[in-house]
């Protein structure tokens, strides 16, 4: 029982990551029909500048931290800030060079204009800081025992770190008119535009929000889990994208929804014993969760959330 | 009249005097290149004397090393000099020489340059396209400072009649006997020379003195040659139907007007394409009629080139072949990729998949491992010859998982298509990966059997090793020119033509009656097929096997093979694979190793930015590549002709014919475009 309640919480807090970058999926995708390949990398280049920002403010993996202080809380905040616009300056500036001249093109140039996006942000990571991987200072979080169940509070942070994040988008999409420009050039851009919107820069803002989530998923991810190497956007986003399909591509509520189940499934599926599967469930978890992303866009292609739009000539 | 015409092949008239000098001086500064930088003049003597004095020579040369290398040197020369014939025949005489020379020097000249400075084939070509690029660019620029407009070939066709072709004929045999006469002269002062000096046997002046009589003879006839191809493109009396007596009737029946007339009612983008071909045209260089001596010459380089390397390089030549081996499956693997990306338009980024599957499958069956698995023992020489039906059952079997992998995907559009295969090129490597007690997981597979042929000792016996990489090369060669057959019937298919249609528009394309799920489904097939064969060469080649040999990523460099050369068009294809091959292999490593010797400039560079080293960039390259053809050139390097037009359609749609407009609707001459081909 325990370690099933530790496999939820666990899988609570790697889905919260995922949602976060699921968001950045379904909001592009929403908005130009694009599946931006470098959003996964976009990530991961969050988790290198998170590196890089808490080393310039003392914090460093061979130099942790002892003791969580105000001062520390203020420094990471700084450099939660830091990633999410430096992330999301990234994401306009990929978005201008790669994409805009694209946006009349045939379909299948932005794919590859994106794929090669891919290819230069993980090398240009490689470059930054090398090969190997690159482990995170270690924050010392205390840890919650409620009986018999031990909480640490990073998780709790995480989670809630996520859903604030998310609740501040859902109400920036529902309740502001930035939000309303942005759904409207998601519906229709041509109207959009002869309504007076500048749908250039309401496509560059969704860029920016979606890649600072991005940014701000590296800063929380850098706080849970050890390391980071310039090939984790690949799987990540990959996997980001499943949940981002499970809930209903498009949709902001399906991403964040999708992202938790996902997360959840997958903190299960690496806990299968090598009884089961050879090799145990740790070297399957990708193989399933693709599994599962081919059998949602075979039998429910819209997701949990989507809606059924019949194709329209 | 007439036996002025027929001497006039010796004391050319003035306008063929102008045309000779300028194509002579074209093809000789390249041949002389060849023939005295390089060793053009070296393979000759020593195929010479490999085949009657073979103790005499420099290299280690056997009588078939000596017949290949003679038969080269017989098409090469023979093919320049036919060539001579149909330029000088094909020139319309009204581009200025200027451009043409500089255009053939850049063209011709600087890649044999490149390539004989850096004494490697592919650097020099990458190398080149650097160059070809910057002139590409150069040549533009230049041209709209000096508001230069090309005359269009559409308004200067001209049809020729018997004397016309007559003096066509005279100008291309005359073309050719002086091209001949020339080159030999000039071989001989050479040849002179070198005898003077002491540097060359005795037994060569047979050789000079054969040459000198034999190659203007030839030229002679050899021009004619070329001015025979040049008439088969030309607009001659023939083609034209009768001008007179048939009057208005015949005027409104289209299939009895002479194919001049049948351009005026093109439109005119269409009217320049096809015009450009047409004798005398202004594009001799790069007309239709011109292709068949470059593939001739192509062909006969790549098929004699183990021979040739040892003469043209000197030593490494097994390094080398074995180089150009690997990058045959790597155009095989392109081709696939073309059919299901650049035929049916199905962004496929797992299809390494499909390669992994090719692979093992040989693997398995092919070594050791097939007894282990199915406790049979298996006698390896017997059991090598195995691979040749292995390679259409693994093909087959490729195929088949691509059609698994692909049943999934029919419903969904580009974008989760190519979602979706990315997330089966993730998937299947690790299933070989983690499934020990069959593939033998991380150690992958050992001692898998090459290709198996008939020996008969003394006579015919092919030594499959790793240490001699002849046999493969040839073997892939045979499988390429298979694969492009494959590739060009089904392209030309009704198949062929409902892939396109379903790229363009799907719902168009099912309203016209194609089925999507078969025609979907057959695209993955056959897109899987070419990987299934480029497996089972690769595990053959490479004699072992094992899981980490394949990444995810590699389907984006097969993707960039494709984009790169051309989506759809097989050339370009090749082309790509050929460019991304060099990339990936040779020149990156090569720049480390240039880098590593301190002074260098690239020393500098690999060590001020940390974690730089020209491998490790290699994926950067390849997404600059990427973007930058999506943003400047969509159509890839050698695009096919019906992406050409798609793409580059707004430009020709600016010509507005004068007086298109004029004629009242019902007119005679007011007609619908119709099909030329």
């Amino acid at each position: 029982m325990v370690t099933y309640v530790n496999l939820l919480i666990v899988g609570l807090s790697l889905g919260a990551i995922y949602a976060l970058i699921a968001l950045g999926y379904t909001m592009v995708y929403g908005i130009i029909e694009l599946i931006n390949f470098a959003h996964g990398d976009i990530f991961m280049v969050g988790t290198f500048i998170t590196i890089a920002l808490m080393s310039a403010l003392g914090i460093t993996a061979n130099h942790p931290p002892t003791a969580i202080t105000w001062l520390l809380v203020g420094k990471l905040a700084l450099v939660c800030v830091g990633a999410f616009l430096l992330c999301a300056v990234l994401g306009i500036v990929i978005e201008r060079i790669a994409y805009r001249p694209l946006r009349n093109a045939p379909r299948l140039a932005p794919l590859i204009s994106a794929i090669g996006v891919s290819l230069v942000l993980q090398d240009s990571a490689k470059l930054w800081m090398g090969n190997a991987q690159i482990s995170f200072p270690n924050i010392p979080t205390p840890v919650i025992t409620l009986g018999v169940f031990e909480i640490d509070t990073v998780d709790i942070f995480v989670v809630l770190a996520a859903l604030v994040l998310m609740i501040c988008l859902q109400i920036l999409i529902t309740r502001t008119r930035m939000g309303r420009a942005m759904r409207a050039v998601a519906q229709d851009r041509e109207a959009a535009s002869l309504m007076g919107i500048n749908v250039n820069g309401i496509i560059a803002f969704t860029f920016f929000i979606g890649a600072g989530l991005a940014g701000a998923a590296g800063f929380i991810y850098a706080l849970k889990f050890p390391n980071t190497q310039f090939t984790l956007g690949f799987n990540l986003g990959l996997v980001a994208f499943t949940c981002a399909v499970l809930g209903g591509i498009g949709d902001v509520v399906g991403a964040m929804v999708g992202g938790f189940i996902v997360g959840v499934i997958q903190s299960f599926i690496a806990a299968i014993p090598a009884s089961v599967l050879p090799h145990s469930g740790n070297a399957w978890q990708y193989a399933i969760i693709f599994a599962l992303l081919i059998l949602i866009l075979v039998f429910r292609p819209s997701g949990l959330f989507g809606q059924q739009t019949p194709d329209k000539v | 009249m007439s036996i002025a015409v027929r001497s006039s092949w010796l004391r050319p008239e003035r306008k063929t005097r102008k045309l000779l000098v300028r194509w002579l001086v074209a093809l000789l500064v390249p041949v002389l290149v060849f023939n005295f930088a390089w060793t053009g003049e070296g393979i000759v003597n020593n195929v010479f004397l490999g085949l009657f004095a073979p103790k005499l020579t420099n290299y280690n040369y056997t009588l078939s090393n000596s017949i290949q290398g003679g038969l080269f040197i017989l098409v090469f020369y023979a093919v320049i000099t036919a060539l001579a014939g149909y330029l000088t025949a094909a020139d319309s005489g009204r581009r200025s020489n200027i451009e043409i020379w500089v255009g053939i020097l850049f063209a011709v000249v600087v890649p044999l340059l490149l390539v004989i400075i850096t004494g490697d084939l592919l650097i020099g070509f990458s190398l080149f396209a650097i160059v070809w690029g910057l002139y590409v660019v150069g040549r533009r620029y230049v041209l709209k400072v000096l508001h230069y407009t090309p005359p269009i070939a559409l308004e200067h066709v001209e049809t020729l009649d018997e004397e016309g072709q007559q003096r066509l004929l005279d100008r291309a045999r005359s073309a050719g006997f002086w091209f001949a006469t020339i080159f030999a002269l000039i071989t001989l002062v050479g040849d002179i020379i070198f005898f003077a000096l002491g540097s060359l046997p005795t037994i060569l002046l047979a050789l000079v003195v054969a040459r000198t009589i034999i190659f203007p003879l030839a030229g002679y006839f050899l021009g004619w040659l070329g001015g025979k191809m040049a008439l088969r493109h030309a607009l001659t009396t023939s083609t034209q139907a009768p001008i007179n007596g048939a009057g208005a009737a015949n005027a409104r029946r289209w299939w009895v007007r002479g194919r001049k007339e049948q351009l005026e009612h093109l439109s005119s983008a269409r009217a320049q394409e096809e015009a450009k071909d047409l004798v005398p045209n202004d594009t001799p260089l790069q007309s239709k009629g011109a292709w068949p001596f470059y593939l001739v010459l192509l062909g006969g380089f790549i098929l004699f080139y183990p021979v040739l390397d040892a003469m043209l390089f000197g030593s490494g030549t097994n390094g080398r072949l074995s180089g150009y081996a690997n990058l045959g499956y790597y155009i095989i693997l392109a081709l696939g990729l073309n059919v299901v990306v650049g035929f049916a338009g199905l962004l496929d980024l797992g299809y390494v998949a499909f390669f992994v599957i090719g692979t093992y499958s040989w693997a398995m069956i092919g070594s050791g491992q097939f007894t282990h698995l199915t406790q049979i023992v298996v006698n390896p020489q017997i059991w090598s010859w195995m691979f040749w039906p292995m390679l259409i059952i693994a093909a087959l079997i490729a195929a088949a998982w691509g059609i698994l992998l692909g049943a999934p995907t029919l419903r969904l559009r580009g974008d989760y298509l190519a979602i979706v295969t990315l997330g089966f090129g993730e998937i299947i490597p690790p299933f070989f990966l983690n499934l020990d007690k069959y593939t033998n997981g991380t150690n992958g597979i050992v001692g898998i059997y090459p290709p198996a042929t008939p020996c008969i000792q003394g006579v015919f016996c092919v030594q499959w090793s790793s240490f001699n990489a002849t046999p493969f090369y040839y073997l892939i060669l045979a499988l390429i020119v298979l694969c492009v057959f494959v590739n060009v019937r089904l392209r030309d298919s009704r198949l062929g033509r409902a892939w396109v249609a379903i790229r363009e528009d799907e719902i168009a394309a099912s309203s016209s009656g194609i089925n999507l799920v078969n025609t979907k489904l057959f695209a993955f097939a056959a897109g899987a097929f070419f990987s299934g064969i480029a497996g089972v060469y690769h595990a053959a080649k490479l004699g072992t096997v094992a899981p980490s040999d394949f990444n995810p990523t590699d389907s984006f460099v097969y993707l960039s093979m494709v984009v790169i050369g051309g989506l759809g068009s097989i050339p370009g294809v090749i082309v790509g694979g050929v460019v991304v091959y060099a990339l990936n292999e040779f020149i990156l490593a090569r720049l480390d190793t240039i880098a590593a010797s301190p002074g260098n400039i690239l020393y500098v560079i690999e060590h001020t930015i940390p974690n730089f080293t020209f491998g490790n960039v290699r994926n950067l390259l390849f997404g600059i590549i990427l973007i930058s053809i999506m943003l400047f050139r969509p159509e890839g390097l050698i695009p096919s002709a019906r992406r050409r037009r798609e793409l580059h359609h707004k430009k020709e749609d600016d010509i507005v014919e004068l007086d298109a407009l004029d004629e009242p609707v019902g007119a005679e001459t007011l007609e619908a475009e119709m099909q030329v081909e």
